[in-house]
């Protein structure tokens, strides 16, 4: 990396989550000097998705990094008699309680490794060595180092490795590990480490041939690069504010799409699917006649509820859950809207929201399917990255595996003037946009976070299984207990380039009252059960079987108010990480205010210039490429509202 | 009407090697001395007919994110071939191109075209790299070699019309989609689809 970075820039982006990315793309969209850098060797931050060992990558990361210390600041040096600095976080702080299971037989002895991977430190290191250039070409290669990630990641995990790579991975949440971790299980990693090694079932594996329909660990490893595994798990409303934006701006070029096939519900203890369209609701066989005309009686009020006052006038006050038992609508039915379409809880909407909700929901069906969210393929985490394109493409500068040490405030005009990198290097800016994972302690001191509970389950088959065996649903299952929250179930299939064949991803999001095991494992245990050999044999089992599941919770910083942060100057901008919601609004619309603040009277994002439009320097253009981009444009046109 | 086949290709390749500049001579027939670095387009289209098939490339660009080795894997998505540039008077340039050979293999779809182009072949009496070593490189990972001057329009057709037939190939084996055909986009093409070729220099915008 000979190539040094400019010293002057007119906005500094640190991080790069949907939201910084986006701000990103719209400043050099309108001509202003972008630098955007992240610490992390990927896009995305707490956006990203993963391969299998990516994922795995990730973990042992969060785990190296709490032994990070603090050394002697030496940017001190860099900074002048008339200059503060705010030094920022080197630790991410944002996941907890990470916890892995593990059901799928794993055949330690046998050497596997993700096929064509290979591991993110590796790619850092320039190959001179043409041996091990033309190695890594033919597929199944013995790289010692990347077998030793995939494998060592559970063997670690047991009570009896180091305590200091458990499952907990923030430093803070450690307290009391250190002594007596293998008796001890009470507290919280132990114990889970412990239960792992009991689900394991090593012994029983290596005297058996594998069957046909089993799938064994060592296949998701050497399959990983099939998985995209999002941190985040969220969806777009078909006309939500990134759907317009991906529109508005082009970037939608960069990326495909899927439409959510089906959304369902769980009652009584089964999964079934909700109607959301007109012809859902005549086909469905759970609802009768009479069943079906009040529903769709309901809802074609709820497309135009403000026409209506006096239908709602009287029960604004009240919960939609209480609104609903006062409209003719069975029990069965008031459980659709609430849970299924307004996706709301019984204590906490008030009748407007739920309206809004329900309202929003049938507005954006149909527009390119039969249900209201589109998921894009590969991830969540391309999102991030069609934006940094963009920006990149409108001549911003990118650099990943960059941090930023510290902050220099100009101590008379209290503006922040300059960043000093890494390198020591100090760069000059007029504006700084940081995302919050990256303050440190100091600056957050007076921040109250919530958390988003979060489990990642590989699943042998859907939670409702139908002719097609690529379906994308999502589905809501109620809190149960007071003082919990509803949980999310997003089921994606291999079609949608985030799972191997024969598999399913399985995402859990919650406001997070406990741990995200504790939050999450009950809804777990009602909709799958671990996979072990025994049930092979038993052709009754109708659940999915979990292969692998993950848990975390991660820090929601969305909604926290900039006067929370201590001491930032005016020309620094707070970016939230992920928010705990289904859509992507919350991003945009942050995207969108920051924007503003920094180029007042600019247009957010607008569409590129007609490629007739543009001439390139010197000699005129050939018309040939023209007349075909011009085509395309067009195209995209018809795209908007495509024809059903 | 003519069915359209799209062949989506990246270019990869150190900062300063010529990938734009091999793209610009391709689809429009053009060279510029003083191409700006950072600019690369967002991608650009060329339509070349074959047989009762329409072949139409879509080339993306590195736009500058291989500058600092920062560029995502997004990029690589679909792609049916990549091609590797290397500079024939840098020695660096070709030590580099195997670290893109090894990044493709790591992020880009299985089966991608590699195509290497040793490029500023106009400058032979100042080179650095051999073509025998190129040659040998090449073989070793199963790639098309050749070597390119994008300012005197030297085998610059010849590069992009010898991936053609290996993509063809490749994507005829079971289980592989790497071309997008037109009704392959079925998919939710919503904004999906790829689209016009930006060029824009940032100094007009």
């Amino acid at each position: 990396m000979a190539d040094t970075l400019p010293s002057e820039f007119d906005v500094i982006v640190i991080g790069t989550g949907l939201p910084e990315s986006i701000i990103a793309a719209a400043c050099s969209r309108s001509g202003q000097r972008v630098l955007h850098v992240d610490s992390r060797s990927y896009y995305g931050g707490n956006w990203a998705s993963f391969s299998f060992s990516g994922l795995l990558s990730w973990l042992k990361e969060y785990q190296e990094n709490s032994d990070i210390v603090n050394d002697s600041p030496v940017w001190q040096y860099h900074i002048l008699e008339n200059e503060e600095a705010i030094a920022l976080s080197r630790k991410d702080k944002t996941i907890q309680h990470v916890e892995v299971f593990c059901y799928a037989s794993q055949d330690l002895h046998e050497d596997v490794e993700e096929a064509g991977a290979l591991q993110k430190n590796h790619a850092l290191v320039t190959s001179t060595n043409s041996t091990e250039a033309a190695d890594s070409a033919c597929l199944p290669t013995e790289d010692e180092s990347l077998s030793t990630v995939s494998c060592e990641m559970l063997i670690e995990q047991t009570p009896s490795s180091d305590p200091e790579s458990a499952l907990e991975v923030n430093g803070a949440e450690v307290t009391g590990e250190k002594e007596n971790h293998s008796d001890d299980k009470t507290c919280v990693p132990s114990t889970s480490a412990e239960e792992m090694s009991d689900n394991v079932p090593i012994a029983e594996d290596t005297t058996e041939q594998p069957k046909k329909n089993k799938i064994t660990y060592s296949q998701i490893i050497k399959e990983g690069r099939r998985f995209n595994i999002d941190l985040v798990s969220k969806l777009l409303y078909s006309r939500g504010l990134l759907i317009d934006l991906l529109i508005k701006s082009n970037v939608s070029r960069y990326a495909e799409f899927k439409n959510i096939t089906r959304i369902l519900a769980f009652r009584d203890g089964r999964v079934e699917q909700v109607p959301c369209s007109r012809a859902d609701v005549f086909n469905s066989k759970q609802l009768s006649m009479v069943e079906k005309r009040m529903l769709m009686k309901f809802l074609t009020f709820c497309m135009e509820y403000e026409k209506f006052p006096d239908e709602y006038k009287g029960y604004e006050e009240i919960t939609f859950c209480e609104y609903l038992k006062t409209q003719k609508l069975t029990p069965n039915l008031q459980y659709i809207v609430l849970h299924s379409i307004a996706m709301t809880s019984q204590t906490a909407s008030s009748t407007i929201d739920g309206l809004k909700a329900t309202k929003n929901f049938l507005h954006c069906l149909g527009r390119y399917g039969n249900t209201p969210f589109l998921f894009p393929l590969y991830g969540q985490g391309e999102l991030p990255q069609c934006f940094c394109r963009m920006c990149a493409v409108f001549g911003g500068i990118y650099c990943l595996r960059h941090s930023v040490q510290c902050l220099v405030v100009d101590k008379e005009s209290r503006k922040c003037k300059a960043i000093i990198d890494q390198f020591g290097q100090r760069i000059i800016s007029k504006h700084f946009l940081v995302e919050d994972s990256y303050f440190s302690e100091n600056t957050c001191s007076r921040v109250q976070y919530r958390q988003i509970s979060r489990a990642v389950l590989i699943t042998d088959r859907s939670v409702l299984k139908t002719d097609s065996d690529q379906q994308i649903s999502v589905l809501t299952v109620p809190a149960e207990e007071p003082g919990t929250f509803a949980v999310r179930v997003i089921e994606l299939c291999s079609s949608t380039m985030t799972c191997m064949k024969g598999t399913y991803l399985v995402h859990l999001t919650c406001t997070s009252s406990k741990t995200a095991r504790e939050d999450l494992e009950p809804v777990v245990q009602k909709l799958f059960i671990p996979y072990t050999e025994v049930e092979i044999e038993n052709e009754q089992v109708e659940k999915p079987r979990i292969l692998w599941a993950l848990y975390f919770n991660m820090r929601d910083s969305s909604d926290i108010s900039r006067s929370c942060y201590n001491d930032l100057p005016s020309n620094v901008y707070v970016c939230s990480g992920p928010d705990c919601g289904l859509g992507n609004d919350n991003a945009v619309k942050q995207a969108e205010t920051i924007f503003q603040e920094i180029c007042p009277s600019e247009d957010f994002c607008p569409p590129p210039p007609n490629p007739e439009d543009i001439v390139l320097d010197g000699d005129s253009l050939q018309p040939e490429a023209n007349s075909e981009t011009l085509k395309e444009s067009t195209n995209l046109g018809n795209l908007e509202e495509p024809s059903e | 009407m003519m069915a359209i086949r799209e062949l989506k290709v990246c270019l990869l390749g150190d900062t300063g090697v010529g990938k734009s500049s091999i793209v610009c001579r391709f689809v429009q027939d053009h060279f510029d001395h003083n191409i700006s670095p950072t600019i690369g387009a967002s991608f650009m289209t060329k339509t070349v007919p074959c047989g009762n098939e329409l072949h139409k490339f879509l080339i993306w660009d590195t736009a500058g994110q291989e500058r600092f080795h920062s560029l995502a894997p997004m990029y690589y998505r679909g792609s049916a071939a990549a091609v590797i540039v290397y500079d024939i008077t840098k020695q660096d340039s070709f030590y580099t191109l195997k670290k893109w050979v090894k990044e493709l293999k790591e992020h880009g779809p299985e089966n991608i075209v590699m195509a290497i182009a040793g490029n500023k072949c106009d400058l032979s009496d100042i080179r650095e790299v051999p073509l025998k070593d190129a040659k040998e490189y090449a073989e070793s990972i199963g790639a098309i070699v050749v070597e390119t001057s994008a300012k005197n329009a030297i085998n610059i057709e010849e590069l992009f019309q010898g991936i053609r037939p290996v993509v063809l190939t490749v994507c005829q084996l079971p289980g592989n989609s790497l071309i997008s055909t037109s009704a392959a986009s079925q998919l939710m093409a919503l904004p999906a689809h790829l689209s016009a070729a930006v060029r824009p220099p940032a100094q007009q915008i």
